[in-house]
């Protein structure tokens, strides 16, 4: 009797273990298992300076969404889809911009929101965005730009 | 006779896709609007300062032609501007405008000879981007794109970005922080000292 509790309560632990594994992986993996539920915009950028996909989208510096993937479209621009969550409205007067965290950091997306009586709905383009600021290009152009 | 009315005609046809192309093409009308401006900015009868004023006036005219203020303020103001009564928002273009003026006919006005390159227009109906680069004297190229949106049959400017910066997007984050930690009113207020 008392060793069929051992062996159960082992059984149990290591039951208890593999769901612990299974939610570390999910979570650490950023897999969307229960399908979190938003909607789907896309925005292009002329250059996007290193974002990735997994990156995350900003308002305010509050995380509202992420970029799911990047692909480059025939006018050679790059098409940035994100996902946005869905207690978040965005107007189609929003604009996206391409920032860096602190100087050298991450690239992310930072959105500020509109004032139009249009929202976006899920698949909708994002039509104003800013692209990445060429820091070197700016700064070549300082550096050079002066002939007198 | 027959002959006369084909040609006739074919010839109204022609004129009727040309004077379509012409009116449809976001990049042919800023040409012309950035023409007229450059075309003021070298007439020799205004160069005296005492004419300042008549060529502000001029220019000013060209420039609404194809810059919707209307629009640009609506957008810089974004969410504050549907609390707005329609008192404050007339008040408020009228303020934005001369912030822009004020900001921008003097760098326009020191104008010397820079190139102004068309590169491409993109037309996605109703709006539509114009990339330009403007070169100057010692061939820095400044990279100068314009958003524009289709009302009727004109094309009208809703946002330029210089650099890649948006203007509307630096106004709107200026504005939404001083209404935020202040108020409209303290927007305003200081938005008249600045242009007044």
């Amino acid at each position: 009797m008392k060793k069929i509790d051992m062996e159960l309560l082992v059984g149990i632990f290591v039951i208890a273990g593999i769901f612990a594994l299974g939610y570390i992986s999910v979570n650490l993996g950023d897999l969307d298992v229960w399908g979190k539920k938003g909607y789907t915009i896309y925005a292009e950028f002329e250059g996007i300076g290193g974002l990735k996909p997994g990156a995350s989208v900003e308002i305010a510096g509050v995380t509202v969404g992420k970029v799911k993937s990047i692909r480059l479209t025939r006018d050679y621009t790059a098409l940035v889809e994100m996902e946005i969550n869905s207690d978040v409205p965005l107007q189609d007067d929003a604009i996206a911009s391409i920032k860096t965290k602190g100087l050298i950091g991450e690239k992310y997306v930072e959105i500020t929101p509109g004032g139009s009586e249009h929202l976006l709905a899920n698949g909708d383009k994002l039509r104003e965005t800013e692209s990445a600021v060429d820091l070197e290009g700016l700064l070549s152009k300082f550096v050079f730009g002066k002939v007198e | 006779m027959r002959k006369c009315f084909i040609a006739f005609t074919s010839l109204l046809f022609l004129f009727l896709i040309a004077s379509r192309g012409y009116c449809s093409d976001p990049m042919q009308q800023l040409r012309v609007t950035v023409d007229k401006v450059i075309e003021i900015l070298k007439r020799p009868d205004l160069k005296s300062p005492d004419k300042e004023e008549l060529k502000r006036k001029l220019l000013g005219e060209v420039i609404s032609e194809r810059f919707d203020f209307q629009e640009m303020a609506r957008r810089a103001l974004a969410r504050h501007w549907r609390k707005r009564t329609d008192q404050e928002r007339k008040e408020f273009v009228r303020l934005f405008r001369k912030l822009l003026e004020r900001t921008y006919l003097r760098r326009i006005e020191q104008y010397s000879d820079e190139r102004i390159i068309y590169k491409e227009e993109r037309i996605d109906p109703p709006y539509a981007i114009v990339k330009t680069v403007v070169i100057t004297r010692d061939s820095v190229e400044i990279p100068i794109d314009y958003r524009l949106m289709q009302r009727s049959n004109d094309w009208k400017v809703y946002d330029v970005i210089i650099e890649g910066v948006s203007l509307v997007n630096n106004y709107r984050k200026q504005f939404d922080r001083i209404i935020r930690s202040s108020s409209y009113k303290s927007l305003v207020d200081r938005l008249r000292k600045k242009v007044e």
